[in-house]
């Protein structure tokens, strides 16, 4: 829609947003003994990566103009399975993991089938395999299954010369995502969709492709995500992805991308999931109890949203859109 | 040629659309009867009736904003609030319903309209907005709250609603279907009904035809954190219980059952009756689910399961564009 908005926001709104995160910890650098600590920065950086995986993933989906609401739970089935499946066993974390990646992978296919071919929203789409997903883990356990092999909680919890393994994960899967949204066709085209799936189709697009390497790349980042939080947690939890999904969306938005698709960046996403990442680690040192922290999370999040978006999009700017929304196009777009 | 013929397929698949969850409805129910003789006694069928009415409260009230092409994700925190809200005002005295009622009307309301100005006057999607407002509600419902149930609920106020008018219908689930009715006719015959249409059929032809975009849309939020409200009273008055959580996820069960009522996403199309309908069909195959001694896993599977093949039938059917 605002295509030049659009390409302004890919570059200005990264460095907003990691201009944001920097602010927040300078400031909990001076104001909150405990935080400028290398122990502390690393425990960050630590805790926020599954996040920043599963975001990452979200991001492909949301530029393209869709939304994934199964990633949580994908998440947890990763969580318990990778953990019930390996038992423990080093030998067996190679294939259980490359299983997982697949299993993310073949549900974000059937996700496109589902768009593409019959034509359902992706929002209401992804609510029911969330539901599916949810049943089909607790159907598996009720309860923590499994042992994570040494070799994962390795991965997700130590340091290499003072640097999280975790991050590194992270900041690996962040490269080879910015490189596919920025260098490649596909990137092209994942925008060119997102931004109106109507005219790059006419253009000769193959939408549906795109939309099935979107919804791969979410279900991929789900799944990666769920190995570091089996390998935190240790054990398959059941409950282990509950609430990643909306964390996740937050993180993208906050990142500069547009919900009505077309606009979105890796930077952004990864410095937003970063933003979130200190907020909770700097009220956790405030010993600010759980209950504030939930309200305060939710002041963030619409005053961020209130901040950024009012900026980078005129409101004089109606036209063009309402008329034709494409054909499989999620309407989370912008109103009234 | 082609092209009125497509147009005319098209019109009937409207029309079926319109009609299907109805459809579908009946079909379940007959399927139930068929598996399981109590979906013949009328008490159960009331006691489905008053199961479903917190979440086909709430949900009649949310499909004004989706009917207007937006979403509002917060009306399950504004449940759990009122919930707690009202119970606590309560404090277990007979005298102190009408203030507690109202009261918790009052802010939920306030809270809906909060939630129309976001999206009145920010121009990201209300999807993260009200998303973003209802991490803030859960966060002051526990605060209020201190995390743990608190409040009583007064003497005869669950009696009231849970009383069986002629021994069959309980007066929640005649609320629900009263409050269904008030909404439809007013949708059908007021000005601001055919105004909230228009503006979802196309928002710019609806400014450019002088409609008032941004007040009806904040007057469909505040309704919609009206009816979340009263879907929170109802809980109370079904359950007795006000815990922080009482609402969470119902906002995706109120989805789901205004969806499967036909309002399509892209808005413009919908109906009050559609949603209540819709809600009954969620909660027949809940039941029937567990009356088959299935367990509440299952039930997950089938909500999900229901929902996809459903949206994707509306797909076909030409409800979606």
């Amino acid at each position: 829609m605002d295509a030049a908005g659009g390409w302004a926001g890919r570059f200005v709104h990264p460095v907003g947003i990691f201009g944001l995160c920097g602010a927040a910890a300078v400031l909990a650098a001076w104001l909150v003994p405990g935080f400028a600590t290398a122990n502390n920065i690393a425990n960050v950086v630590t805790q926020s990566s599954a996040l920043g995986l599963v975001a990452i993933g979200q991001t492909f989906v949301i530029v393209a103009g869709l939304i994934d609401l199964s990633v949580g739970q994908l998440l947890g089935l990763s969580v318990v399975l990778t953990c019930a499946l390996t038992a423990g066993r080093s030998g067996w974390l190679i294939p259980v993991a490359l299983a997982m990646v697949a299993m993310g992978a073949g549900v974000g296919a059937a996700h496109s089938w589902f768009v593409n071919r019959l034509r359902v929203d992706s929002l209401i789409l992804t609510f029911g395999t969330l539901s599916v997903l949810q049943g089909v883990i607790f159907a598996y356990t009720d309860r923590s299954v499994g042992r994570v092999p040494p070799e994962l909680a390795w991965v997700a919890n130590e340091r290499v010369a003072g640097v999280p393994i975790a991050g590194l994960v992270l900041l690996g899967f962040a490269l080879i995502a910015h490189v596919a949204l920025t260098r490649t066709r596909f990137g092209v085209r994942l925008f060119a969709t997102g931004g109106d799936a109507e005219s790059a189709r006419r253009a000769g697009v193959g939408v549906h492709g795109v939309r099935l390497l979107a919804f791969v790349w979410s279900g991929i980042g789900a799944t990666l995500g769920g190995l570091l939080v089996a390998g935190r947690l240790g054990t398959g939890y059941p409950n282990a992805g509950q609430g990643f999904e909306l964390d996740a969306i937050v993180a993208v938005v906050l990142g500069g991308a547009s919900l009505a698709g077309g606009r979105g960046s890796i930077a952004g996403t990864v410095g937003a999931a970063l933003l979130l990442g200190v907020i909770s680690n700097v009220l956790n040192l405030l010993e600010v109890s759980a209950f504030v922290q939930t309200f305060a999370k939710g002041l963030i999040v619409v005053g961020a949203i209130v901040l950024t978006h009012a900026r980078s999009k005129p409101p004089a700017a109606t036209g063009s859109r309402a008329t034709a929304p494409a054909s499989g196009r999620s309407t989370l777009s912008s109103r009234p | 040629m082609k092209a009125a013929a497509t147009l005319n397929w098209r019109s009937t698949g409207e029309r079926l659309s319109r009609w299907a969850i109805v459809l579908v409805l009946a079909a379940l129910y007959l399927l139930a009867v068929a598996l399981s003789d109590a979906f013949l006694e009328p008490v159960y069928l009331g006691n489905i009736l008053r199961q479903a009415a917190p979440v086909g409260i709430a949900a009649i009230g949310t499909t004004l904003v989706m009917i207007l092409g937006c979403v509002d994700l917060s009306i399950g925190a504004i449940i759990s609030f009122a919930a707690v809200f009202c119970a606590v005002l309560m404090a277990g005295e007979a005298d102190n319903v009408p203030l507690a009622v109202g009261a918790t009307l009052v802010v939920s309301t306030a809270m809906g309209a909060v939630n129309g100005l976001l999206v009145v006057f920010n121009r990201s999607s209300s999807f993260i907005l009200t998303l973003g407002s209802a991490l803030a509600i859960y966060g002051l419902t526990q605060i209020f709250s201190g995390g743990t149930a608190r409040g009583i609920v007064a003497p005869g106020f669950r009696e009231f609603f849970n009383h069986r008018i002629g021994d069959v219908i309980p007066v929640l689930a005649l609320a629900m279907l009263a409050l269904a009715a008030v909404l439809e006719t007013a949708m059908r015959t007021t000005r601001l009904g055919r105004q909230i249409y228009l503006i979802g059929s196309n928002v710019d032809a609806a400014r450019l035809a002088g409609v008032p975009v941004a007040a009806v849309t904040f007057v469909c939020y505040a309704v919609s954190g009206l009816f979340a409200g009263l879907g929170g009273i109802a809980v109370l008055a079904r359950s007795g219980v006000s815990s922080t959580f009482t609402g969470r996820g119902f906002e995706f069960d109120a989805l789901a059952a205004i969806v499967l009522g036909g309002t399509v996403f892209s808005g413009g199309r919908g109906t009050i009756i559609g949603t209540v309908a819709g809600t009954l069909v969620l909660f027949m195959a809940f039941n029937l689910v567990n009356i088959l001694g299935f367990n509440y896993n299952l039930q997950l599977v089938l909500k999900g399961a229901i929902i996809i093949l459903a949206s994707a039938a509306y797909a076909r059917l030409g409800g979606d564009r």
